[in-house]
């Protein structure tokens, strides 16, 4: 009789299902996994030990590039733990700006993963729509920041600077003639708000798009429904938060349960999955998407009627206006310490979490009272979700392990740092 | 399964209804943008290759009081300096690795005198090794070049700044 | 003792101390600018408010003496209410010039304004412009950011001694300055950079090079004097920006000699030799380092065979450190030679196996500050040893620093030169050095008068002809009286032709007033060099040698010069007293091996391979200071190019002759050997340690001679290699003075200056009148690059006195 012996082969770390640099070594018996051990390490960066020798602002451009597909999410995490440590509250209209940031950022980050996660289960045409979309905010990006994606756009102590009263516009080319650079240029001639508010108004049926191409189509439901189902006891076992804990049930959101900034204003609600498969956390990010765009909403009219400061007006912390910095000299002194030395955080240690798009993003500070961390320690939620990626995908056929990966929403920037 | 969802299955009502919603996007008006014939529309904060500029009366801005190299995460800036002919405090060395920079800016908020800034230059090349650390010869030049465009962004934000 | 509380928590203090002392000694912050803990108290910034319970305004905490249940909040409203309106006051005149000042990044002003002032400025109008003050070629200055704390204006009364600073005006129209418009010319003033809390007082050297957070900081040793002061090297990218004092009590304080301050400027001279180089058929080449130790080695070798070991010797910098020393002379001797010398600048050698195993300050450094009655021989202290001046001068002022308080030490001296020193002198001497003897023993015998003390009937009868005026008395009286008394041989004692004469008197008249006697080591590592057997006479520790060799005088001499050289880290025809004689023997010589960090034309013409070796910022290695204390310092730049270690090179030679015990791996190890053999040598006795003279002259009158008799002195800043190639020092008032010769004034006119043999002179020097030079001498400097070898020939033909040189 011949042996038969169970196959194992590596999947990734170049393969383009596996997302990012995702090395996994499966244990294959036929198109059965027995085993998939999960390999990390292959984007690491040493985040954690290169902010250890910087002014805490200075690696603000490093939280950006954790999750590079929720960059101002990363920030926020990291300003908001300086900010616990400091003791100080940033202003209000920053609050705000934070808050609809945060959403636009959780819209572009569940687009990107829809785009993929279709593209990989064989549904091309909604890459191309997600991108779109995600243009879009992009300039949004853009707008506040001058990047569009790594904003270094959150600073301790409030936001870099307002939102601009003009969007960018295009302009007339031997490829689009007047009328067509006006029919581009239709949401681009007020203010970057005006912009927005265009946005969430286009927005919905964007997703209803969306979902018409997915949620009913019978293969994509047959791709995903019934795979890597986790049980809402093992899901709050392995560590899930977010839409993977969502999707198994678990009433669970930060900005509910522990609403940071302005949340507790906003009005919203938290959707969750009854079944735990693949189908359900990607209903639940449908829906989050809708959700977001209502939080933007109320984040624009507010944002209309209450101009204000967007940064602490305490120089000791931020930097001062340029055209005071250039005049007087407290402020030139600040300036310049702000700008070499930074600003020293009192001793001790905080840990500071959001509800990132991915889940539970907490950022754990340690201080020893200088003007660098002395410990700065990122808990990513994609690192708990990849450990359960054997659990997840055991007994099921080859084919479904591109569909958990992309239910994981996995980004290596963040699970490798 | 129920009769009537055997039967809505059969009718592929679904995959009608996406071959609908892709259908429309068939007449719908093209967004494409043919760079690089043109480009997406950039903003006036946006951060792209750096430059150094010069006062009208062709005098450099830089100070070399290295507040950009002292700020820099990716410490991508070299600054040398000693006194100019003059006694005034000048440069004899500003290099930018732009293999290092991940162009967050700082430089450019640190800079008490609007020296070195952020284009909107975004497409560049280097095509040895090396080409690419940016002297402080290049970067003057480039200043010198795009000027007019810098110094109307640098207007426009500086109610914000 | 009284019990305070300072921020709620109590702390013990002496009565009368200073509130802000105790603060400090708590590690309790309080804001200052004038404070200085060297300085004395003037209390006019206000910076260092603070709220005393029960005072109804803030007291300021460095003017407030601590009282028995004083209660003291230093961040009350009350306290940070007037810190903040001070810093406010300090603010509004200040320019914005934190991005081109020098001392942004380390300014006190800055972090203050930081830690303890507004965020914002209310001040819209204008501010004031002060015109720049010129303090010479190491300071610049930019007074528009002064905020008059006065710590300069009090550094130079209290420390260096120059009473020309001070603040005139007041309120918005004060100014720092010097009264009249002239340069401030100190050996200190470089600690005024130090002390400026702002950016009004910075470094000129350093001018615009670097900024603080971009720089480290290394700890390292000063090797040019024989202090040994205790530095930090800044450096950035390889490079030494600057040097700062490191603060030791016990040797250097918190200040630091403009010699060791600037002398870094030198690792980046275009003189600097990278590359060993070898003559080959008359060319110079630059080789490799295999190729120049095997030429060496082969050189030396032919000699060794043709002659003996005898026709080779060495000389060496005193410094070098200990480890190359030891090296070098484990090298010579292991060839079986005793020609190696460091005393280069010595005559007088003839009691040398008499004499105190090394130049040792009879002391410890800080013990001079006791001192109540102290008598220098032959010593421009100021300038030779700065630092022991300072302690000397602490002494005198008895720390008022006040030049007109009472004087508690009475510093009394016999110099040939009556140079100005920044403190009271008791008494003074001032005579040619052909008289400098007998005014010794005049001292000596008017103090066996005086007390009765008979040392020896032998002695007695030397002094016997001796007579003594009321001046010797004086100070006999004086040095009789005092309680804690020190006796110092300097440099121009040293390099005397009567050497032994003066430290046997020096050390009777130490016995007779039970003074300490010390030597005032010239360099860096004399005192190691001397341990460590870099002696002709001795070796490791004074172990006495079995044949004796030459001495450096000898060795440099036509009459006993020899076949080979090996010079480390000298250049010998400026180095050495036998000037240009050096230069005609080495050109003579058969072959010589230069080890050191620089090329020289000379160099070139006598030396046959010239090995580049490091300078002591970039190698490891033990200075001894003139109390004997080992201090260690590690390199602190890599040696640039083709440059080693001078240790690794001798190690190498070692090896490359087959040498035993020479396979050392570190500097450490052979530190450590070192150790070991010198482990049982004691501090010399200097009192016990000296011969008898055979005659002591008695000064005979050389009033009418037309012969000048000559002074030699070391500028300050020419005293070795790396010290004459800084340039900001190069540009100094001590240097420029040494282009010249003087002859005192009431002579100049009557002088006709010819050489021997009755030919007027052309020495392409002004001779200038000096009220310092005794009649019948002339002063002039050696160690000089430019222009001094004709000066050198031609000083030979002056004089035909007992001072001949040759």
């Amino acid at each position: 009789m011949t042996e038969i012996r169970n196959c194992t082969m590596n999947f990734g770390p170049q393969h383009p299902a596996a997302h990012g640099v995702l090395r996994l070594v499966l244990e294959l018996d036929g198109e059965v996994i027995e085993r998939a051990d999960p390999h990390v390490g292959l984007l690491h960066r040493g985040t954690e030990k290169l902010a250890e020798s910087k002014p805490f602002t200075q690696s603000v451009p490093y939280m950006d590039r954790l999750d590079y597909v929720s960059m101002m999410c990363n920030e926020h995490a990291y300003v908001m733990a300086i900010e616990k440590m400091l003791n100080v509250a940033p202003p209000i209209r920053a609050q705000y700006i934070r808050v609809m940031f945060d959403e636009i950022t959780r819209i572009l980050n569940h687009l990107m993963w829809l785009g993929a996660h279709a593209l990989d289960v064989g549904a091309m045409s909604m890459f191309l729509y997600a991108f779109r979309e995600r243009e879009d905010l992009m300039d949004c990006y853009e707008a506040v920041s001058g990047a569009r994606m790594h904003a270094a756009y959150y600073r301790p102590g409030g936001v870099y600077r307002d939102l601009p009263d003009f969007m960018p516009r295009y302009e007339v080319s031997k490829w689009h003639n007047e009328k067509d650079i006006k029919r581009l240029n239709e949401n681009r001639q007020g203010s970057l708000l005006d912009f927005i508010e265009d946005f969430t108004r286009r927005f919905p049926a964007c997703v209803d798009d969306y979902e018409t191409l997915l949620t009913d189509n019978r293969i994509w439901k047959q791709r995903t429904v019934g795979i890597g189902v986790v049980s809402p006891e093992r899901a709050l076992q392995l560590g899930f938060s977010g839409p993977m804990l969502r999707g198994s049930g678990i009433e669970w959101d930060l900005r509910k349960k522990q609403p940071y900034e302005v949340y507790s204003e906003m009005k919203f609600s938290i959707p969750v999955g009854t079944e735990g498969d693949c189908y359900d956390r990607y209903l639940v990010r449908m829906e989050e998407l809708r959700q977001s765009n209502e939080i933007i909403k109320q984040c624009v009219d507010w944002l209309r009627q209450n101009p204000g400061l967007v940064m602490l007006d305490d120089h000791k912390i931020t930097a001062p206006k340029r055209n005071e910095m250039k005049e007087d000299m407290e402020s030139l002194i600040h300036h310049f310490k702000l700008f070499t030395e930074g600003y020293c955080v009192p001793e001790g240690e905080v840990y500071s979490a959001i509800e990132h798009p991915k889940g539970e993003f907490g950022i754990y500070l340690v201080s020893d009272g200088a003007n660098k961390p002395y410990r700065l320690k990122i808990r990513a939620p994609g690192f708990a979700h990849l450990a359960s990626i054997e659990e997840m995908v055991k007994g099921h056929m080859l084919a479904d392990v591109v569909a958990v990966i992309g239910t994981q929403d996995i980004v290596f920037g963040e699970i490798d740092r | 399964m129920s009769m009537f969802s055997y039967l809505k299955s059969l009718s592929l009502l679904e995959l009608l209804k996406g071959l609908r919603v892709t259908g429309e996007h068939l007449f719908k008006p093209k967004f494409t943008v043919q760079y690089p014939d043109e480009k997406t529309p950039l903003s006036s904060r946006f951060r792209g290759h750096h430059a150094l500029r010069r006062y009208s009366n062709g005098e450099e801005r830089c100070i070399a009081c290295k507040l950009c190299e002292a700020v820099c995460p990716a410490l991508a800036i070299t600054i040398e300096a000693e006194p100019r002919e003059d006694g005034s405090r000048r440069t004899i060395l500003y290099d930018i690795d732009m293999y290092k920079c991940i162009f967050c800016g700082f430089c450019e908020e640190a800079c008490p005198v609007d020296a070195i800034v952020e284009t909107r230059r975004f497409e560049y090349h280097g095509e040895n090794r090396g080409d690419l650390i940016m002297s402080k010869e290049k970067l003057l030049a480039i200043g010198d070049e795009l000027e007019s465009q810098i110094a109307v962004d640098r207007a426009k934000e500086a109610q914000y700044r | 003792m009284v019990k305070i509380t300072i921020n709620g928590n109590t702390y013990e203090a002496q009565a009368g101390q200073m509130l802000i002392d105790v603060a400090d000694a708590a590690g309790i912050e309080i804001p200052r600018f004038c404070y200085h803990k060297k300085l004395s108290v003037s209390a006019n910034c206000r910076m260092c408010l603070v709220d005393v319970e029960k005072a109804p305004k803030p007291l300021p905490a460095c003017a407030t003496p601590v009282m028995d249940g004083m209660v003291v909040q230093t961040r009350s409203e009350k306290a940070q209410q007037a810190q903040k309106a001070v810093m406010e006051f300090l603010l509004i005149n200040h320019p914005l010039d934190c991005p081109i000042c020098d001392q942004g990044g380390e300014c006190e002003l800055q972090d203050v304004a930081m830690g303890y002032g507004q965020d914002s400025s209310r001040f819209k109008e204008l501010k004031r412009i002060v015109p720049d003050k010129n303090l010479g070629p190491l300071i610049s200055t930019e007074m528009t950011r002064c905020i008059h704390c006065t710590r300069c204006v009090r550094f130079g009364t209290e420390v260096a001694g120059i009473r020309e600073m001070g603040a005139t005006g007041r309120g918005e129209n004060t100014r720092i300055g010097t009264y009249i418009e002239r340069a401030v010319e100190s050996e200190l003033s470089g600690n005024m950079i130090d002390v400026c809390p702002v950016g009004a007082l910075t470094s000129k050297a350093f001018r615009f090079h670097g900024r603080a957070w971009e720089m480290q900081q290394y700890p390292s040793i000063a090797p040019h004097d024989g202090l040994g002061s205790n530095i930090y090297m800044h450096v950035r990218r390889n490079k030494v920006l600057r040097v700062v004092p490191r603060e030791n009590e016990a040797i250097n304080e918190v200040w630091l000699s403009d010699r060791d301050r600037f002398s870094y400027e030198a690792l980046e001279s275009s003189e600097r030799l990278l590359h060993p180089m070898i003559k080959r058929n008359g060319k110079w080449q630059e080789t490799n380092w295999e190729t120049a130790l095997n030429y060496a080695i082969e050189g030396l070798k032919n000699i060794i065979a043709t002659y003996n070991a005898d026709a080779m010797g060495a000389l060496a910098s005193p410094a070098a450190t200990l480890e190359e020393l030891y090296l070098l002379q484990k090298l010579v001797r292991g060839l079986d030679c005793s020609n190696i010398d460091h005393r280069l600048h010595q005559i007088d050698f003839s009691d040398q196996n008499d004499a105190p195993l090394y130049p040792y300050l009879g002391q410890r450094i800080e013990e001079l500050e006791k001192s109540d009655a102290v008598l220098l021989i032959g010593t421009n202290l100021r300038k030779e040893q700065p630092l022991l001046n300072h302690r000397l001068r602490k002494a005198a002022l008895k720390n008022t620093g006040m030049i007109n308080e009472e004087i508690s030490a009475n510093i009394m001296l016999i110099n040939p030169v009556d140079y100005e020193f920044n403190l009271p002198i008791a008494e003074k001497i001032i005579a040619a050095p052909s008289k400098i003897v007998s005014e010794l023993a005049s001292v000596a015998k008017a103090l066996i008068s005086l007390t009765g003390k008979n040392i020896s009937d032998e002695i007695t009868d030397l002094l016997a002809d001796v007579s003594t005026n009321s001046i010797h008395e004086a100070m006999a009286k004086l040095l009789n009286e005092g309680e804690y008394k020190t006796i110092l041989v300097g440099r121009l004692a040293s390099t005397h032709p009567e050497f032994s004469k003066i430290r046997a008197l020096a050390a009777w008249i130490g016995k007779i007033t039970e003074a300490k006697l010390g030597y005032l080591a010239e360099a860096g590592n004399s005192v190691g060099a001397s341990l460590t057997g870099v002696l002709p006479h001795q070796g490791i520790a004074g172990h006495k040698v079995e044949n004796e060799g030459k001495n450096a005088f000898e060795m440099l001499t036509k009459e006993h010069a020899l076949k080979a050289y090996l010079l480390l880290g000298i250049e010998a025809e400026i180095d050495s007293y036998a000037g240009s004689n050096a230069l005609s023997v080495l050109e003579e010589a058969k072959f010589v091996v230069c080890l050191n960090s620089y090329k020289t034309k000379q160099m070139q013409q006598y030396a046959n391979v010239i090995l580049p070796i490091s300078l002591y910022p970039e190698t490891s290695g033990t200075y001894v200071n003139c109390e004997g204390v080992w201090q260690t310092s590690h390199g602190v730049i890599p040696p640039p190019e083709n440059v080693r270690p001078a240790w690794k090179v001798l190690r190498i030679l070692g090896n490359l002759f087959d040498l035993d015990e020479f396979n050392y791996d570190s500097s450490q190890e052979i530190q450590d050997d070192i150790h070991k053999k010198t482990v049982n040598v004691s501090l010399p006795n200097n009192l016990q340690d000296w011969k008898m003279p055979e005659s002591i002259n008695i000064a005979i009158s050389n009033e009418g001679s037309r012969e000048l008799e000559k002074i030699i002195e070391m500028p300050m800043y020419a005293i070795d290699s790396m010290v004459r190639r800084a340039t900001s020092l190069q540009n100094t008032q001590d240097i420029t003075q040494a282009a010249s010769l003087y002859v005192s004034s009431r002579q100049l006119k009557d002088i006709n200056i010819t050489s021997s043999d009755g030919t007027s002179l052309d020495t392409q020097m002004p001779i200038m009148g000096d009220e310092r030079v005794p009649d019948g001498c002339i002063l002039y400097y050696a160690a000089q690059k430019d222009g001094f070898f004709s000066i050198w020939n031609e000083s030979f033909k002056f004089c035909s006195s007992s001072y001949h040189v040759e």
